[in-house]
C-alpha cells in the first residue's frame, strides 16, 4: 500500500511531468523511424522524407490548435495531457493499421484521381500520433512555464534516446510489431500518472488499454502493404514461390524466395549454348525491403554449376588478368564470388554492408549453397565498401563492384535520392589506389532508356583517372555492354595489346558490344544490340574530348560524376528532362524516368502548402491580439530560421558522418542521437542561464558559425586519417566531434522560447509550430540543396541562417523592455 | 414505410433492369465503333500500318478479354489488370509487337505468357498455329476457356514454364515473350528459326518502355535491337 500511495504522490507531483516528456519524446521518435522502415519496405525510399513532412505536419497542427483553444485550457493543463498521453499510446497502434489498409500506389498517382485521397488519407491517419505527441510536450511547457528550457532539455534528450535505442529494437523486430511494442511503455506511463488522476480519468485509461488490447486480441498484427510493383510482389505470384526465411536488420528486412522461376544473372547472358551446357543451377532470392534481389545459387560440388558466370559482361575483367586476387563489393548472394572462382581467382574478399545476408547464408541456407561464405578461398567481411577498404591497405587484382540495385527500381529512378558512396569520383580514386599495378576495377550498371547510368559511370571513371593522375585515362578503360547492363573496366597500367585483343575477343563471341577501347573503329560499334545510334560510344568519345563540359552541358540527362560532395549518382533529373519527356512522351510515362526526384518536389510543394495553412491560420486569429502585435513577424522569423538552420545541419552532418561510421544507419542513429542530447545539454545550459538572453545567442551562434567552417575545412582530412580506427573509436570521436557543435545549436530555440514565454505566452505554441514546420521545409530543402549545389553549400547557409536569427531577437528583446 | 421502400427498391430493380437490356441491344454496335477508333486513332496514328495486324486488332473482341467492370474501358489505349498482378498490355504495344514480329500465314508463333489470351488471338487472326504458355494456373485456366469459347481452336495453351519453350513445337517462326527478366532465355533462342524473330517488352509490369526485337540470322548470328515504343530522340542538346 505504501509503494502504491508513494507512486500515486510521484505521479501528482508537477516533476512527473519530466519523465512523461522524456519517455513521450523518445517513442515519438522511435515510431517516426519505424515508419520509415515500414514504408520503405511498402512503398519506397522516398517515403522516408515523406514521413518527415508527415510528423512535422502533426507538430505543426497541433501547435495551431493549442493556440486556438489555450485560454479554453486554462487550468485543465494537466487532463489534457493526460487525455493526448492515453490517446496516443492508442494511436500508435491503430494508426498503422489503418495507414495498411488504405490502397495507395504511388505508381497510380499520376492516373487514378483517387489516388491523391488515398495519400490524404495516409497524411491524415499517420499525422495522429505525432500531433498527439507535440501536444503532450506543448502542454507539458504550460504545465511549468518557468521551466521550458528544462522540458526541451528532457524532450531532446528523450529523443536521442528514442534514436538510439530504435536501431536496437530493428535488429530484434520486424518493423510492423514495433508500432504495437512502442505503445507499451505509453500504457505504463500512463498507468502511473493515471493513478493521481480522478476515477474518469482512471476509466478512460482502462477503456483506451481494453480497446488496444482487444483490437491485437482480434485482429492480430497487421502486416506491411507491400506495393505490387516492387519486386517481392510479383515473384510470390509465380504458383510454386514461397518464403522459406527472414532475417532482421535496420538496414533492411531480408525475405528468402524460393521458385524454380527465379533465375537471375548479372546482365543479359550472351550467346549461352543451353543445349551444350544445360540450365542454370536452382536459385533462391535474397529480397532486401521486398525491392531489390540478389539470388544464391545452389551448388553441389559440379565445377560446371557456373559455367554460365562466362557469359555475362562483368566477366570481361577476368579476361585481362590471371590468378588475380579479387574484392567484391557487394557480395550478397554470392554470384560475382562464384565468377571470380570460375575465373580462377586464387582469394576473394566478399564485402556485404548487410549483417542479415552472411548470417542467412551460414546458416539456413549453408547446405543449398554449398557452405560458400565457409570455403578457405572465399574472406566474408560485413562492412560497407568504401570503408572496408579506407581501412586497411590491402592491394588487389581486381575490385568487382556488384551489381546492387534491382533492374527494376533502377529503371524507375526511385533511388535518385540516395547518396551513394561508393559511385562518386572520389570512390573511384580510393579504388584505384588498392588495385596491384596492373589491376584493373569493374563496375557494372543497368542500362536505362535513355541512356544515361552508364555515361554518368564512364564520365565517373574518366575524371577519377585525371584527378589521379592518368593523363589519357581513355588508355586505361574498357566499356561493353548487353541489352541491359554495362561493364566498365579502369585499369591502373594503360592496356596491352594483348589486352585489348582479349577484350575483343571476348565481346565478339557472345555477341556484347564495345562502347569504348583504346582504337576503337566507329563501324566496330553497334554491331549487335542495335541502338538508334551509337550513344554510348559517342558519349565515351564526347567525355574524352576536350569539349566534355559541352557535353555535360547538352545531354539530356545530369551525367556528370558524382562527388562526395553531391554523392547522388541515381540523380540525373534536369528541368529539361521533364520538358522533353512530357513532349515525347506524356505525362503519364515520367514518374517511371525520374520518380525520385519528382516526389521530392511533391514534399516541398506539400509542405509548403500546409505550412502556409498552419501557420497563416493561427496568424489570423492572433492578429486581433493587440499584445503579440509587432512581435508576430520577429517570432515567425526567428522560429523558422532557426528550424530550417538546424535541420541543414543535422542532415548535412548525417551525410557527413556517413562515410566515416560507414554504415548509414549507424551514421542516423550516433548523429541524431548526439546532436539530440547535445543541444538537449545547451538547452539546460541556457535554461540555467540568469543574465541577459542576447549575448548569450550571439555567443552561441559565433561558435556555431566558427565551428561549422571549421569543420568543413578539416573534416575530410582527419575522417581520412582516422578511417582505419575501430568501430567504437569512430563512434566516439564522432560524439566529441558534434558535441560542442550541438550544444551552441541547443542554445537559440529555447532561449527564444522562454523570452516567448515570458513575455507573449499566447505564442509559445505557435512558435514552437512554425519550428516544426521550418524543420519539415529544412529536411527536403537541405536534399534538393546538397542535390544541386553540394554539401558544402548547405552547411555554409545552414551558417548564414543562424546569423539571420539574431536581429529578430534583438528585436523581440526590445520590445519586451518596452513593454 | 415498408410499403414505401419496396416500391423504391422495385422502380430501381426496374430502372436497372431497362438500361442493362436496352444497353444490351446495342453493345455489340457500340465496342465495334470503339474498336475502330482506336485502330484508326491510336494504332494507325502511332505508326503501326501492316494490314493484317490492323485487321486483327479490328476483329478482335478486347472487352471479352477483360474482367466486366473494365469493359468499359477496354478500348482504351493502357494496360489493364487482369488479376494476379498480371495485366493486359495496352492495345497500342500488343499492335506494335505483332507487326514487328512479320509473321504470315502458315507461320507457327510461340507465346510466352498468355495472360487474358488477348495477343494469342490477335495473332490467331491470321497465322497457322499460336502455341502460348501461361505460369499462373488460373489465368491458363481462364484463357484455354475463353479462346474456347470464342472460337480460337487454332490456339493452344499450357500451364507452365515459358522460359524452357515447347521443345514438342519447335522451330518458331516468331517468339513472343511477354516478361523479360535479367535474361533473355537462351532455349528459347535456340528454338527461333533461323530468319525468325523474338520479341520482348522491357521493363516492369505496367512500365513498357521499349521493345526488344530478337532476330537469327539465316547463319545464326544472334542480333537485338531496341525499338522504343515512344520515340525520345534528340537525346542530345540542339535545343
Amino acid at each position: 500500500m505504501t509503494i502504491i500511495r508513494k507512486f500515486s504522490e510521484a505521479a501528482s507531483r508537477p516533476s512527473s511531468i519530466f519523465p512523461a516528456v522524456f519517455l513521450i519524446s523518445a517513442v515519438g521518435i522511435a515510431y517516426q523511424v519505424t515508419l520509415m522502415r515500414v514504408f520503405s519496405i511498402g512503398q519506397w525510399h522516398h517515403f522516408a522524407y515523406m514521413i518527415i513532412s508527415i510528423a512535422m505536419l502533426g507538430f505543426g497542427a497541433s501547435g495551431t490548435i493549442l493556440t486556438l483553444i489555450r485560454a479554453r485550457l486554462a487550468g485543465r493543463e494537466r487532463q489534457a495531457f493526460y487525455l493526448s498521453l492515453v490517446l496516443l499510446a492508442l494511436s500508435l497502434p491503430l494508426c498503422y493499421v489503418w495507414s495498411q489498409r488504405i490502397p495507395f500506389e504511388t505508381f497510380h498517382l499520376v492516373t487514378q484521381g483517387d489516388q491523391f485521397g488515398y495519400l490524404l488519407g495516409l497524411y491524415a491517419v499517420l499525422a495522429v500520433p505525432f500531433f498527439l505527441v507535440s501536444t503532450c510536450i506543448t502542454l507539458a511547457l504550460f504545465l511549468v512555464p518557468r521551466r521550458v528550457g528544462r522540458v526541451y532539455f528532457t524532450d531532446l534528450l528523450g529523443s536521442g534516446l528514442g534514436a538510439a535505442t530504435v536501431v536496437g529494437l530493428l535488429f530484434l523486430f520486424p518493423p510492423e510489431q514495433l508500432p504495437y511494442l512502442l505503445s507499451v511503455p505509453l500504457f505504463l506511463l500512463a498507468g502511473w500518472i493515471g493513478l493521481g488522476m480522478g476515477r474518469r480519468w482512471k476509466f478512460l485509461f482502462a477503456l483506451c488499454l481494453g480497446a488496444a488490447l482487444f483490437w491485437v486480441g482480434v485482429r492480430g498484427l497487421a502486416p506491411i502493404r507491400v506495393s505490387e510493383y516492387k519486386a517481392l510482389s510479383y515473384t510470390l505470384q509465380f504458383p510454386d514461390a514461397e518464403v522459406v526465411a527472414d532475417a532482421q536488420s535496420p538496414l533492411s528486412q531480408v525475405k528468402v524466395v524460393r521458385s524454380r522461376q527465379i533465375r537471375e544473372t548479372p546482365g543479359q547472358l550472351g550467346n549461352y549454348p543451353f543445349a551444350q551446357l544445360g540450365a542454370l543451377p536452382e536459385q533462391v532470392g535474397l529480397f532486401f525491403d521486398a525491392g531489390s534481389i540478389s539470388v544464391v545459387n545452389r551448388y553441389d560440388d559440379d565445377p560446371d554449376t557456373f559455367a554460365f558466370m562466362e557469359y555475362v559482361t562483368p566477366a570481361l575483367a577476368y579476361q585481362v588478368v590471371t590468378d588475380p586476387r579479387v574484392l567484391v563489393i557487394g557480395a550478397g548472394g554470392g554470384s560475382d564470388v562464384w565468377m571470380a572462382l570460375r575465373h580462377g581467382a586464387q582469394e576473394v574478399t566478399a564485402v556485404e554492408v548487410d549483417p542479415s545476408v552472411f548470417r542467412l547464408i551460414e546458416t539456413e541456407l549453408k547446405e543449398f549453397s554449398g557452405d560458400l561464405y565457409g570455403r578457405d578461398d572465399i574472406k566474408p567481411v560485413t562492412a560497407e565498401g568504401r570503408g572496408f577498404l579506407q581501412s586497411q591497405g590491402e592491394q588487389y587484382d581486381v575490385i568487382q563492384i556488384a551489381l546492387l540495385d534491382a533492374f527494376t527500381a533502377a529503371a524507375s529512378g526511385v533511388y535518385a535520392l540516395s547518396e551513394s558512396y561508393i559511385y562518386t569520383r572520389e570512390a573511384v580514386e580510393l579504388y584505384l589506389e588498392h588495385l596491384e599495378p596492373d589491376g584493373v576495377l569493374a563496375i557494372t550498371r543497368w542500362l536505362k532508356t535513355p541512356a544515361r547510368d552508364a555515361i554518368k559511370m564512364f564520365a565517373t571513371l574518366v575524371e577519377a583517372a585525371e584527378a589521379a593522375g592518368i593523363d589519357d585515362p581513355g588508355a586505361h578503360i574498357a566499356f561493353i555492354r548487353s541489352w541491359n547492363a554495362g561493364t566498365l573496366l579502369l585499369s591502373r597500367s594503360p592496356w596491352t595489346e594483348e589486352q585489348v585483343s582479349a577484350m575483343r575477343s571476348f565481346s565478339e563471341s557472345r555477341g556484347f558490344d564495345m562502347a569504348w577501347l583504346p582504337g576503337l573503329a566507329p563501324d566496330e560499334v553497334n554491331r549487335f544490340t542495335l541502338l538508334e545510334e551509337p550513344i554510348y560510344y559517342e558519349s565515351a568519345r564526347a567525355i574524352l574530348s576536350a569539349d566534355r563540359d559541352g557535353f555535360y552541358e547538352n545531354y539530356l540527362f545530369d551525367v556528370r560524376p558524382a562527388t562526395d560532395d553531391r554523392p547522388y549518382f541515381f540523380q540525373f533529373f534536369k528541368w529539361d528532362t521533364l520538358r522533353v519527356l512530357m513532349r515525347d512522351m506524356g505525362f503519364e510515362w515520367v514518374p517511371f524516368i525520374e520518380w525520385g526526384y519528382i516526389a521530392l518536389l511533391g514534399t516541398i510543394v506539400q509542405g509548403a502548402v500546409a505550412s502556409a495553412i498552419f501557420i497563416l491560420l493561427p496568424l489570423i486569429t492572433l492578429a486581433r491580439r493587440t499584445e503579440t502585435r509587432g512581435a508576430r513577424r520577429w517570432v515567425v522569423l526567428y522560429f523558422m530560421a532557426l528550424g530550417l538552420a538546424f535541420m541543414f545541419l543535422e542532415i548535412a552532418f548525417i551525410q557527413k558522418f556517413m562515410l566515416f561510421l560507414t554504415y548509414p544507419i549507424y551514421a542516423v542513429a550516433v548523429v541524431l542521437t548526439a546532436f539530440l542530447v547535445f543541444s538537449g545539454c545547451g538547452s539546460f545550459f541556457a535554461d540555467r542561464w540568469r543574465g541577459d538572453r542576447f549575448p548569450l545567442v550571439a555567443a552561441a551562434v559565433g561558435g556555431i558559425v566558427g565551428l561549422t567552417i571549421l569543420f568543413t575545412l578539416v573534416l575530410p582530412p582527419l575522417f581520412s586519417a582516422w578511417a582505419g580506427w575501430p568501430d567504437w573509436a569512430r563512434v566516439g570521436v564522432s560524439f566529441v566531434l558534434i558535441a560542442p557543435l550541438a550544444f551552441c545549436m541547443g542554445v537559440p530555440f529555447p532561449s527564444g522560447l522562454q523570452l516567448v514565454s515570458d513575455r507573449y505566452s499566447a505564442m509559445v505554441p505557435w512558435a514552437w509550430g512554425i519550428n516544426g514546420f521550418a524543420s519539415v521545409m529544412g529536411a527536403s530543402l537541405a536534399t534538393f540543396t546538397a542535390i544541386h549545389f553540394g554539401f558544402r553549400v548547405l552547411v555554409w547557409t545552414a551558417a548564414a541562417v543562424y546569423i539571420l536569427c539574431l536581429p529578430p531577437l534583438l528585436r523581440l528583446g526590445k520590445r519586451s523592455d518596452v513593454a | 414505410m415498408n410499403t414505401y421502400w419496396r416500391k423504391t427498391v422495385f422502380s430501381a430493380l426496374l430502372t436497372c433492369g431497362l438500361t442493362v437490356s436496352g444497353y444490351a441491344g446495342t453493345e455489340d454496335d457500340e465496342f465495334k465503333e470503339r474498336r475502330e477508333h482506336m485502330v484508326k486513332n491510336t494504332i494507325e496514328l502511332r505508326g503501326v500500318n501492316d494490314p493484317a495486324t490492323l485487321k486483327a486488332m479490328r476483329s478482335v473482341e478486347r472487352h471479352e478479354f477483360v474482367d466486366d467492370h473494365l469493359r468499359e474501358v477496354a478500348y482504351a489505349d493502357r494496360p489493364l489488370p487482369i488479376g494476379h498482378g498480371q495485366t493486359i498490355s495496352q492495345p497500342y504495344i500488343v499492335a506494335a509487337m505483332t507487326e514487328m514480329l512479320q509473321v504470315e500465314e502458315g507461320d507457327v508463333v510461340l507465346e510466352i505468357g498468355a495472360g487474358s489470351g488477348y495477343q494469342a488471338a490477335v495473332l490467331a487472326e491470321f497465322v497457322e498455329h499460336v502455341y502460348t504458355i501461361e505460369i499462373v494456373p488460373a489465368l491458363a485456366e481462364l484463357s484455354t476457356e475463353r479462346l474456347a469459347r470464342l472460337g480460337y481452336d487454332n490456339v493452344t495453351v499450357k500451364e507452365g514454364d515459358g522460359y524452357f519453350g515447347w521443345e514438342e513445337h519447335a522451330p518458331f517462326d516468331g517468339i513472343i515473350v511477354t516478361a523479360a527478366a535479367t535474361h533473355i532465355p537462351p532455349p528459347l533462342v535456340e528454338q527461333l528459326k533461323p530468319g525468325g524473330k523474338m520479341i520482348i517488352p522491357v521493363g516492369p509490369p505496367m512500365q513498357v518502355q521499349q521493345l526488344m526485337v530478337v532476330e537469327k540470322q539465316e547463319d545464326e548470328t544472334i542480333t537485338q535491337r531496341s525499338v522504343m515504343p515512344v520515340r525520345f530522340v534528340p537525346l542530345t542538346g540542339e535545343r
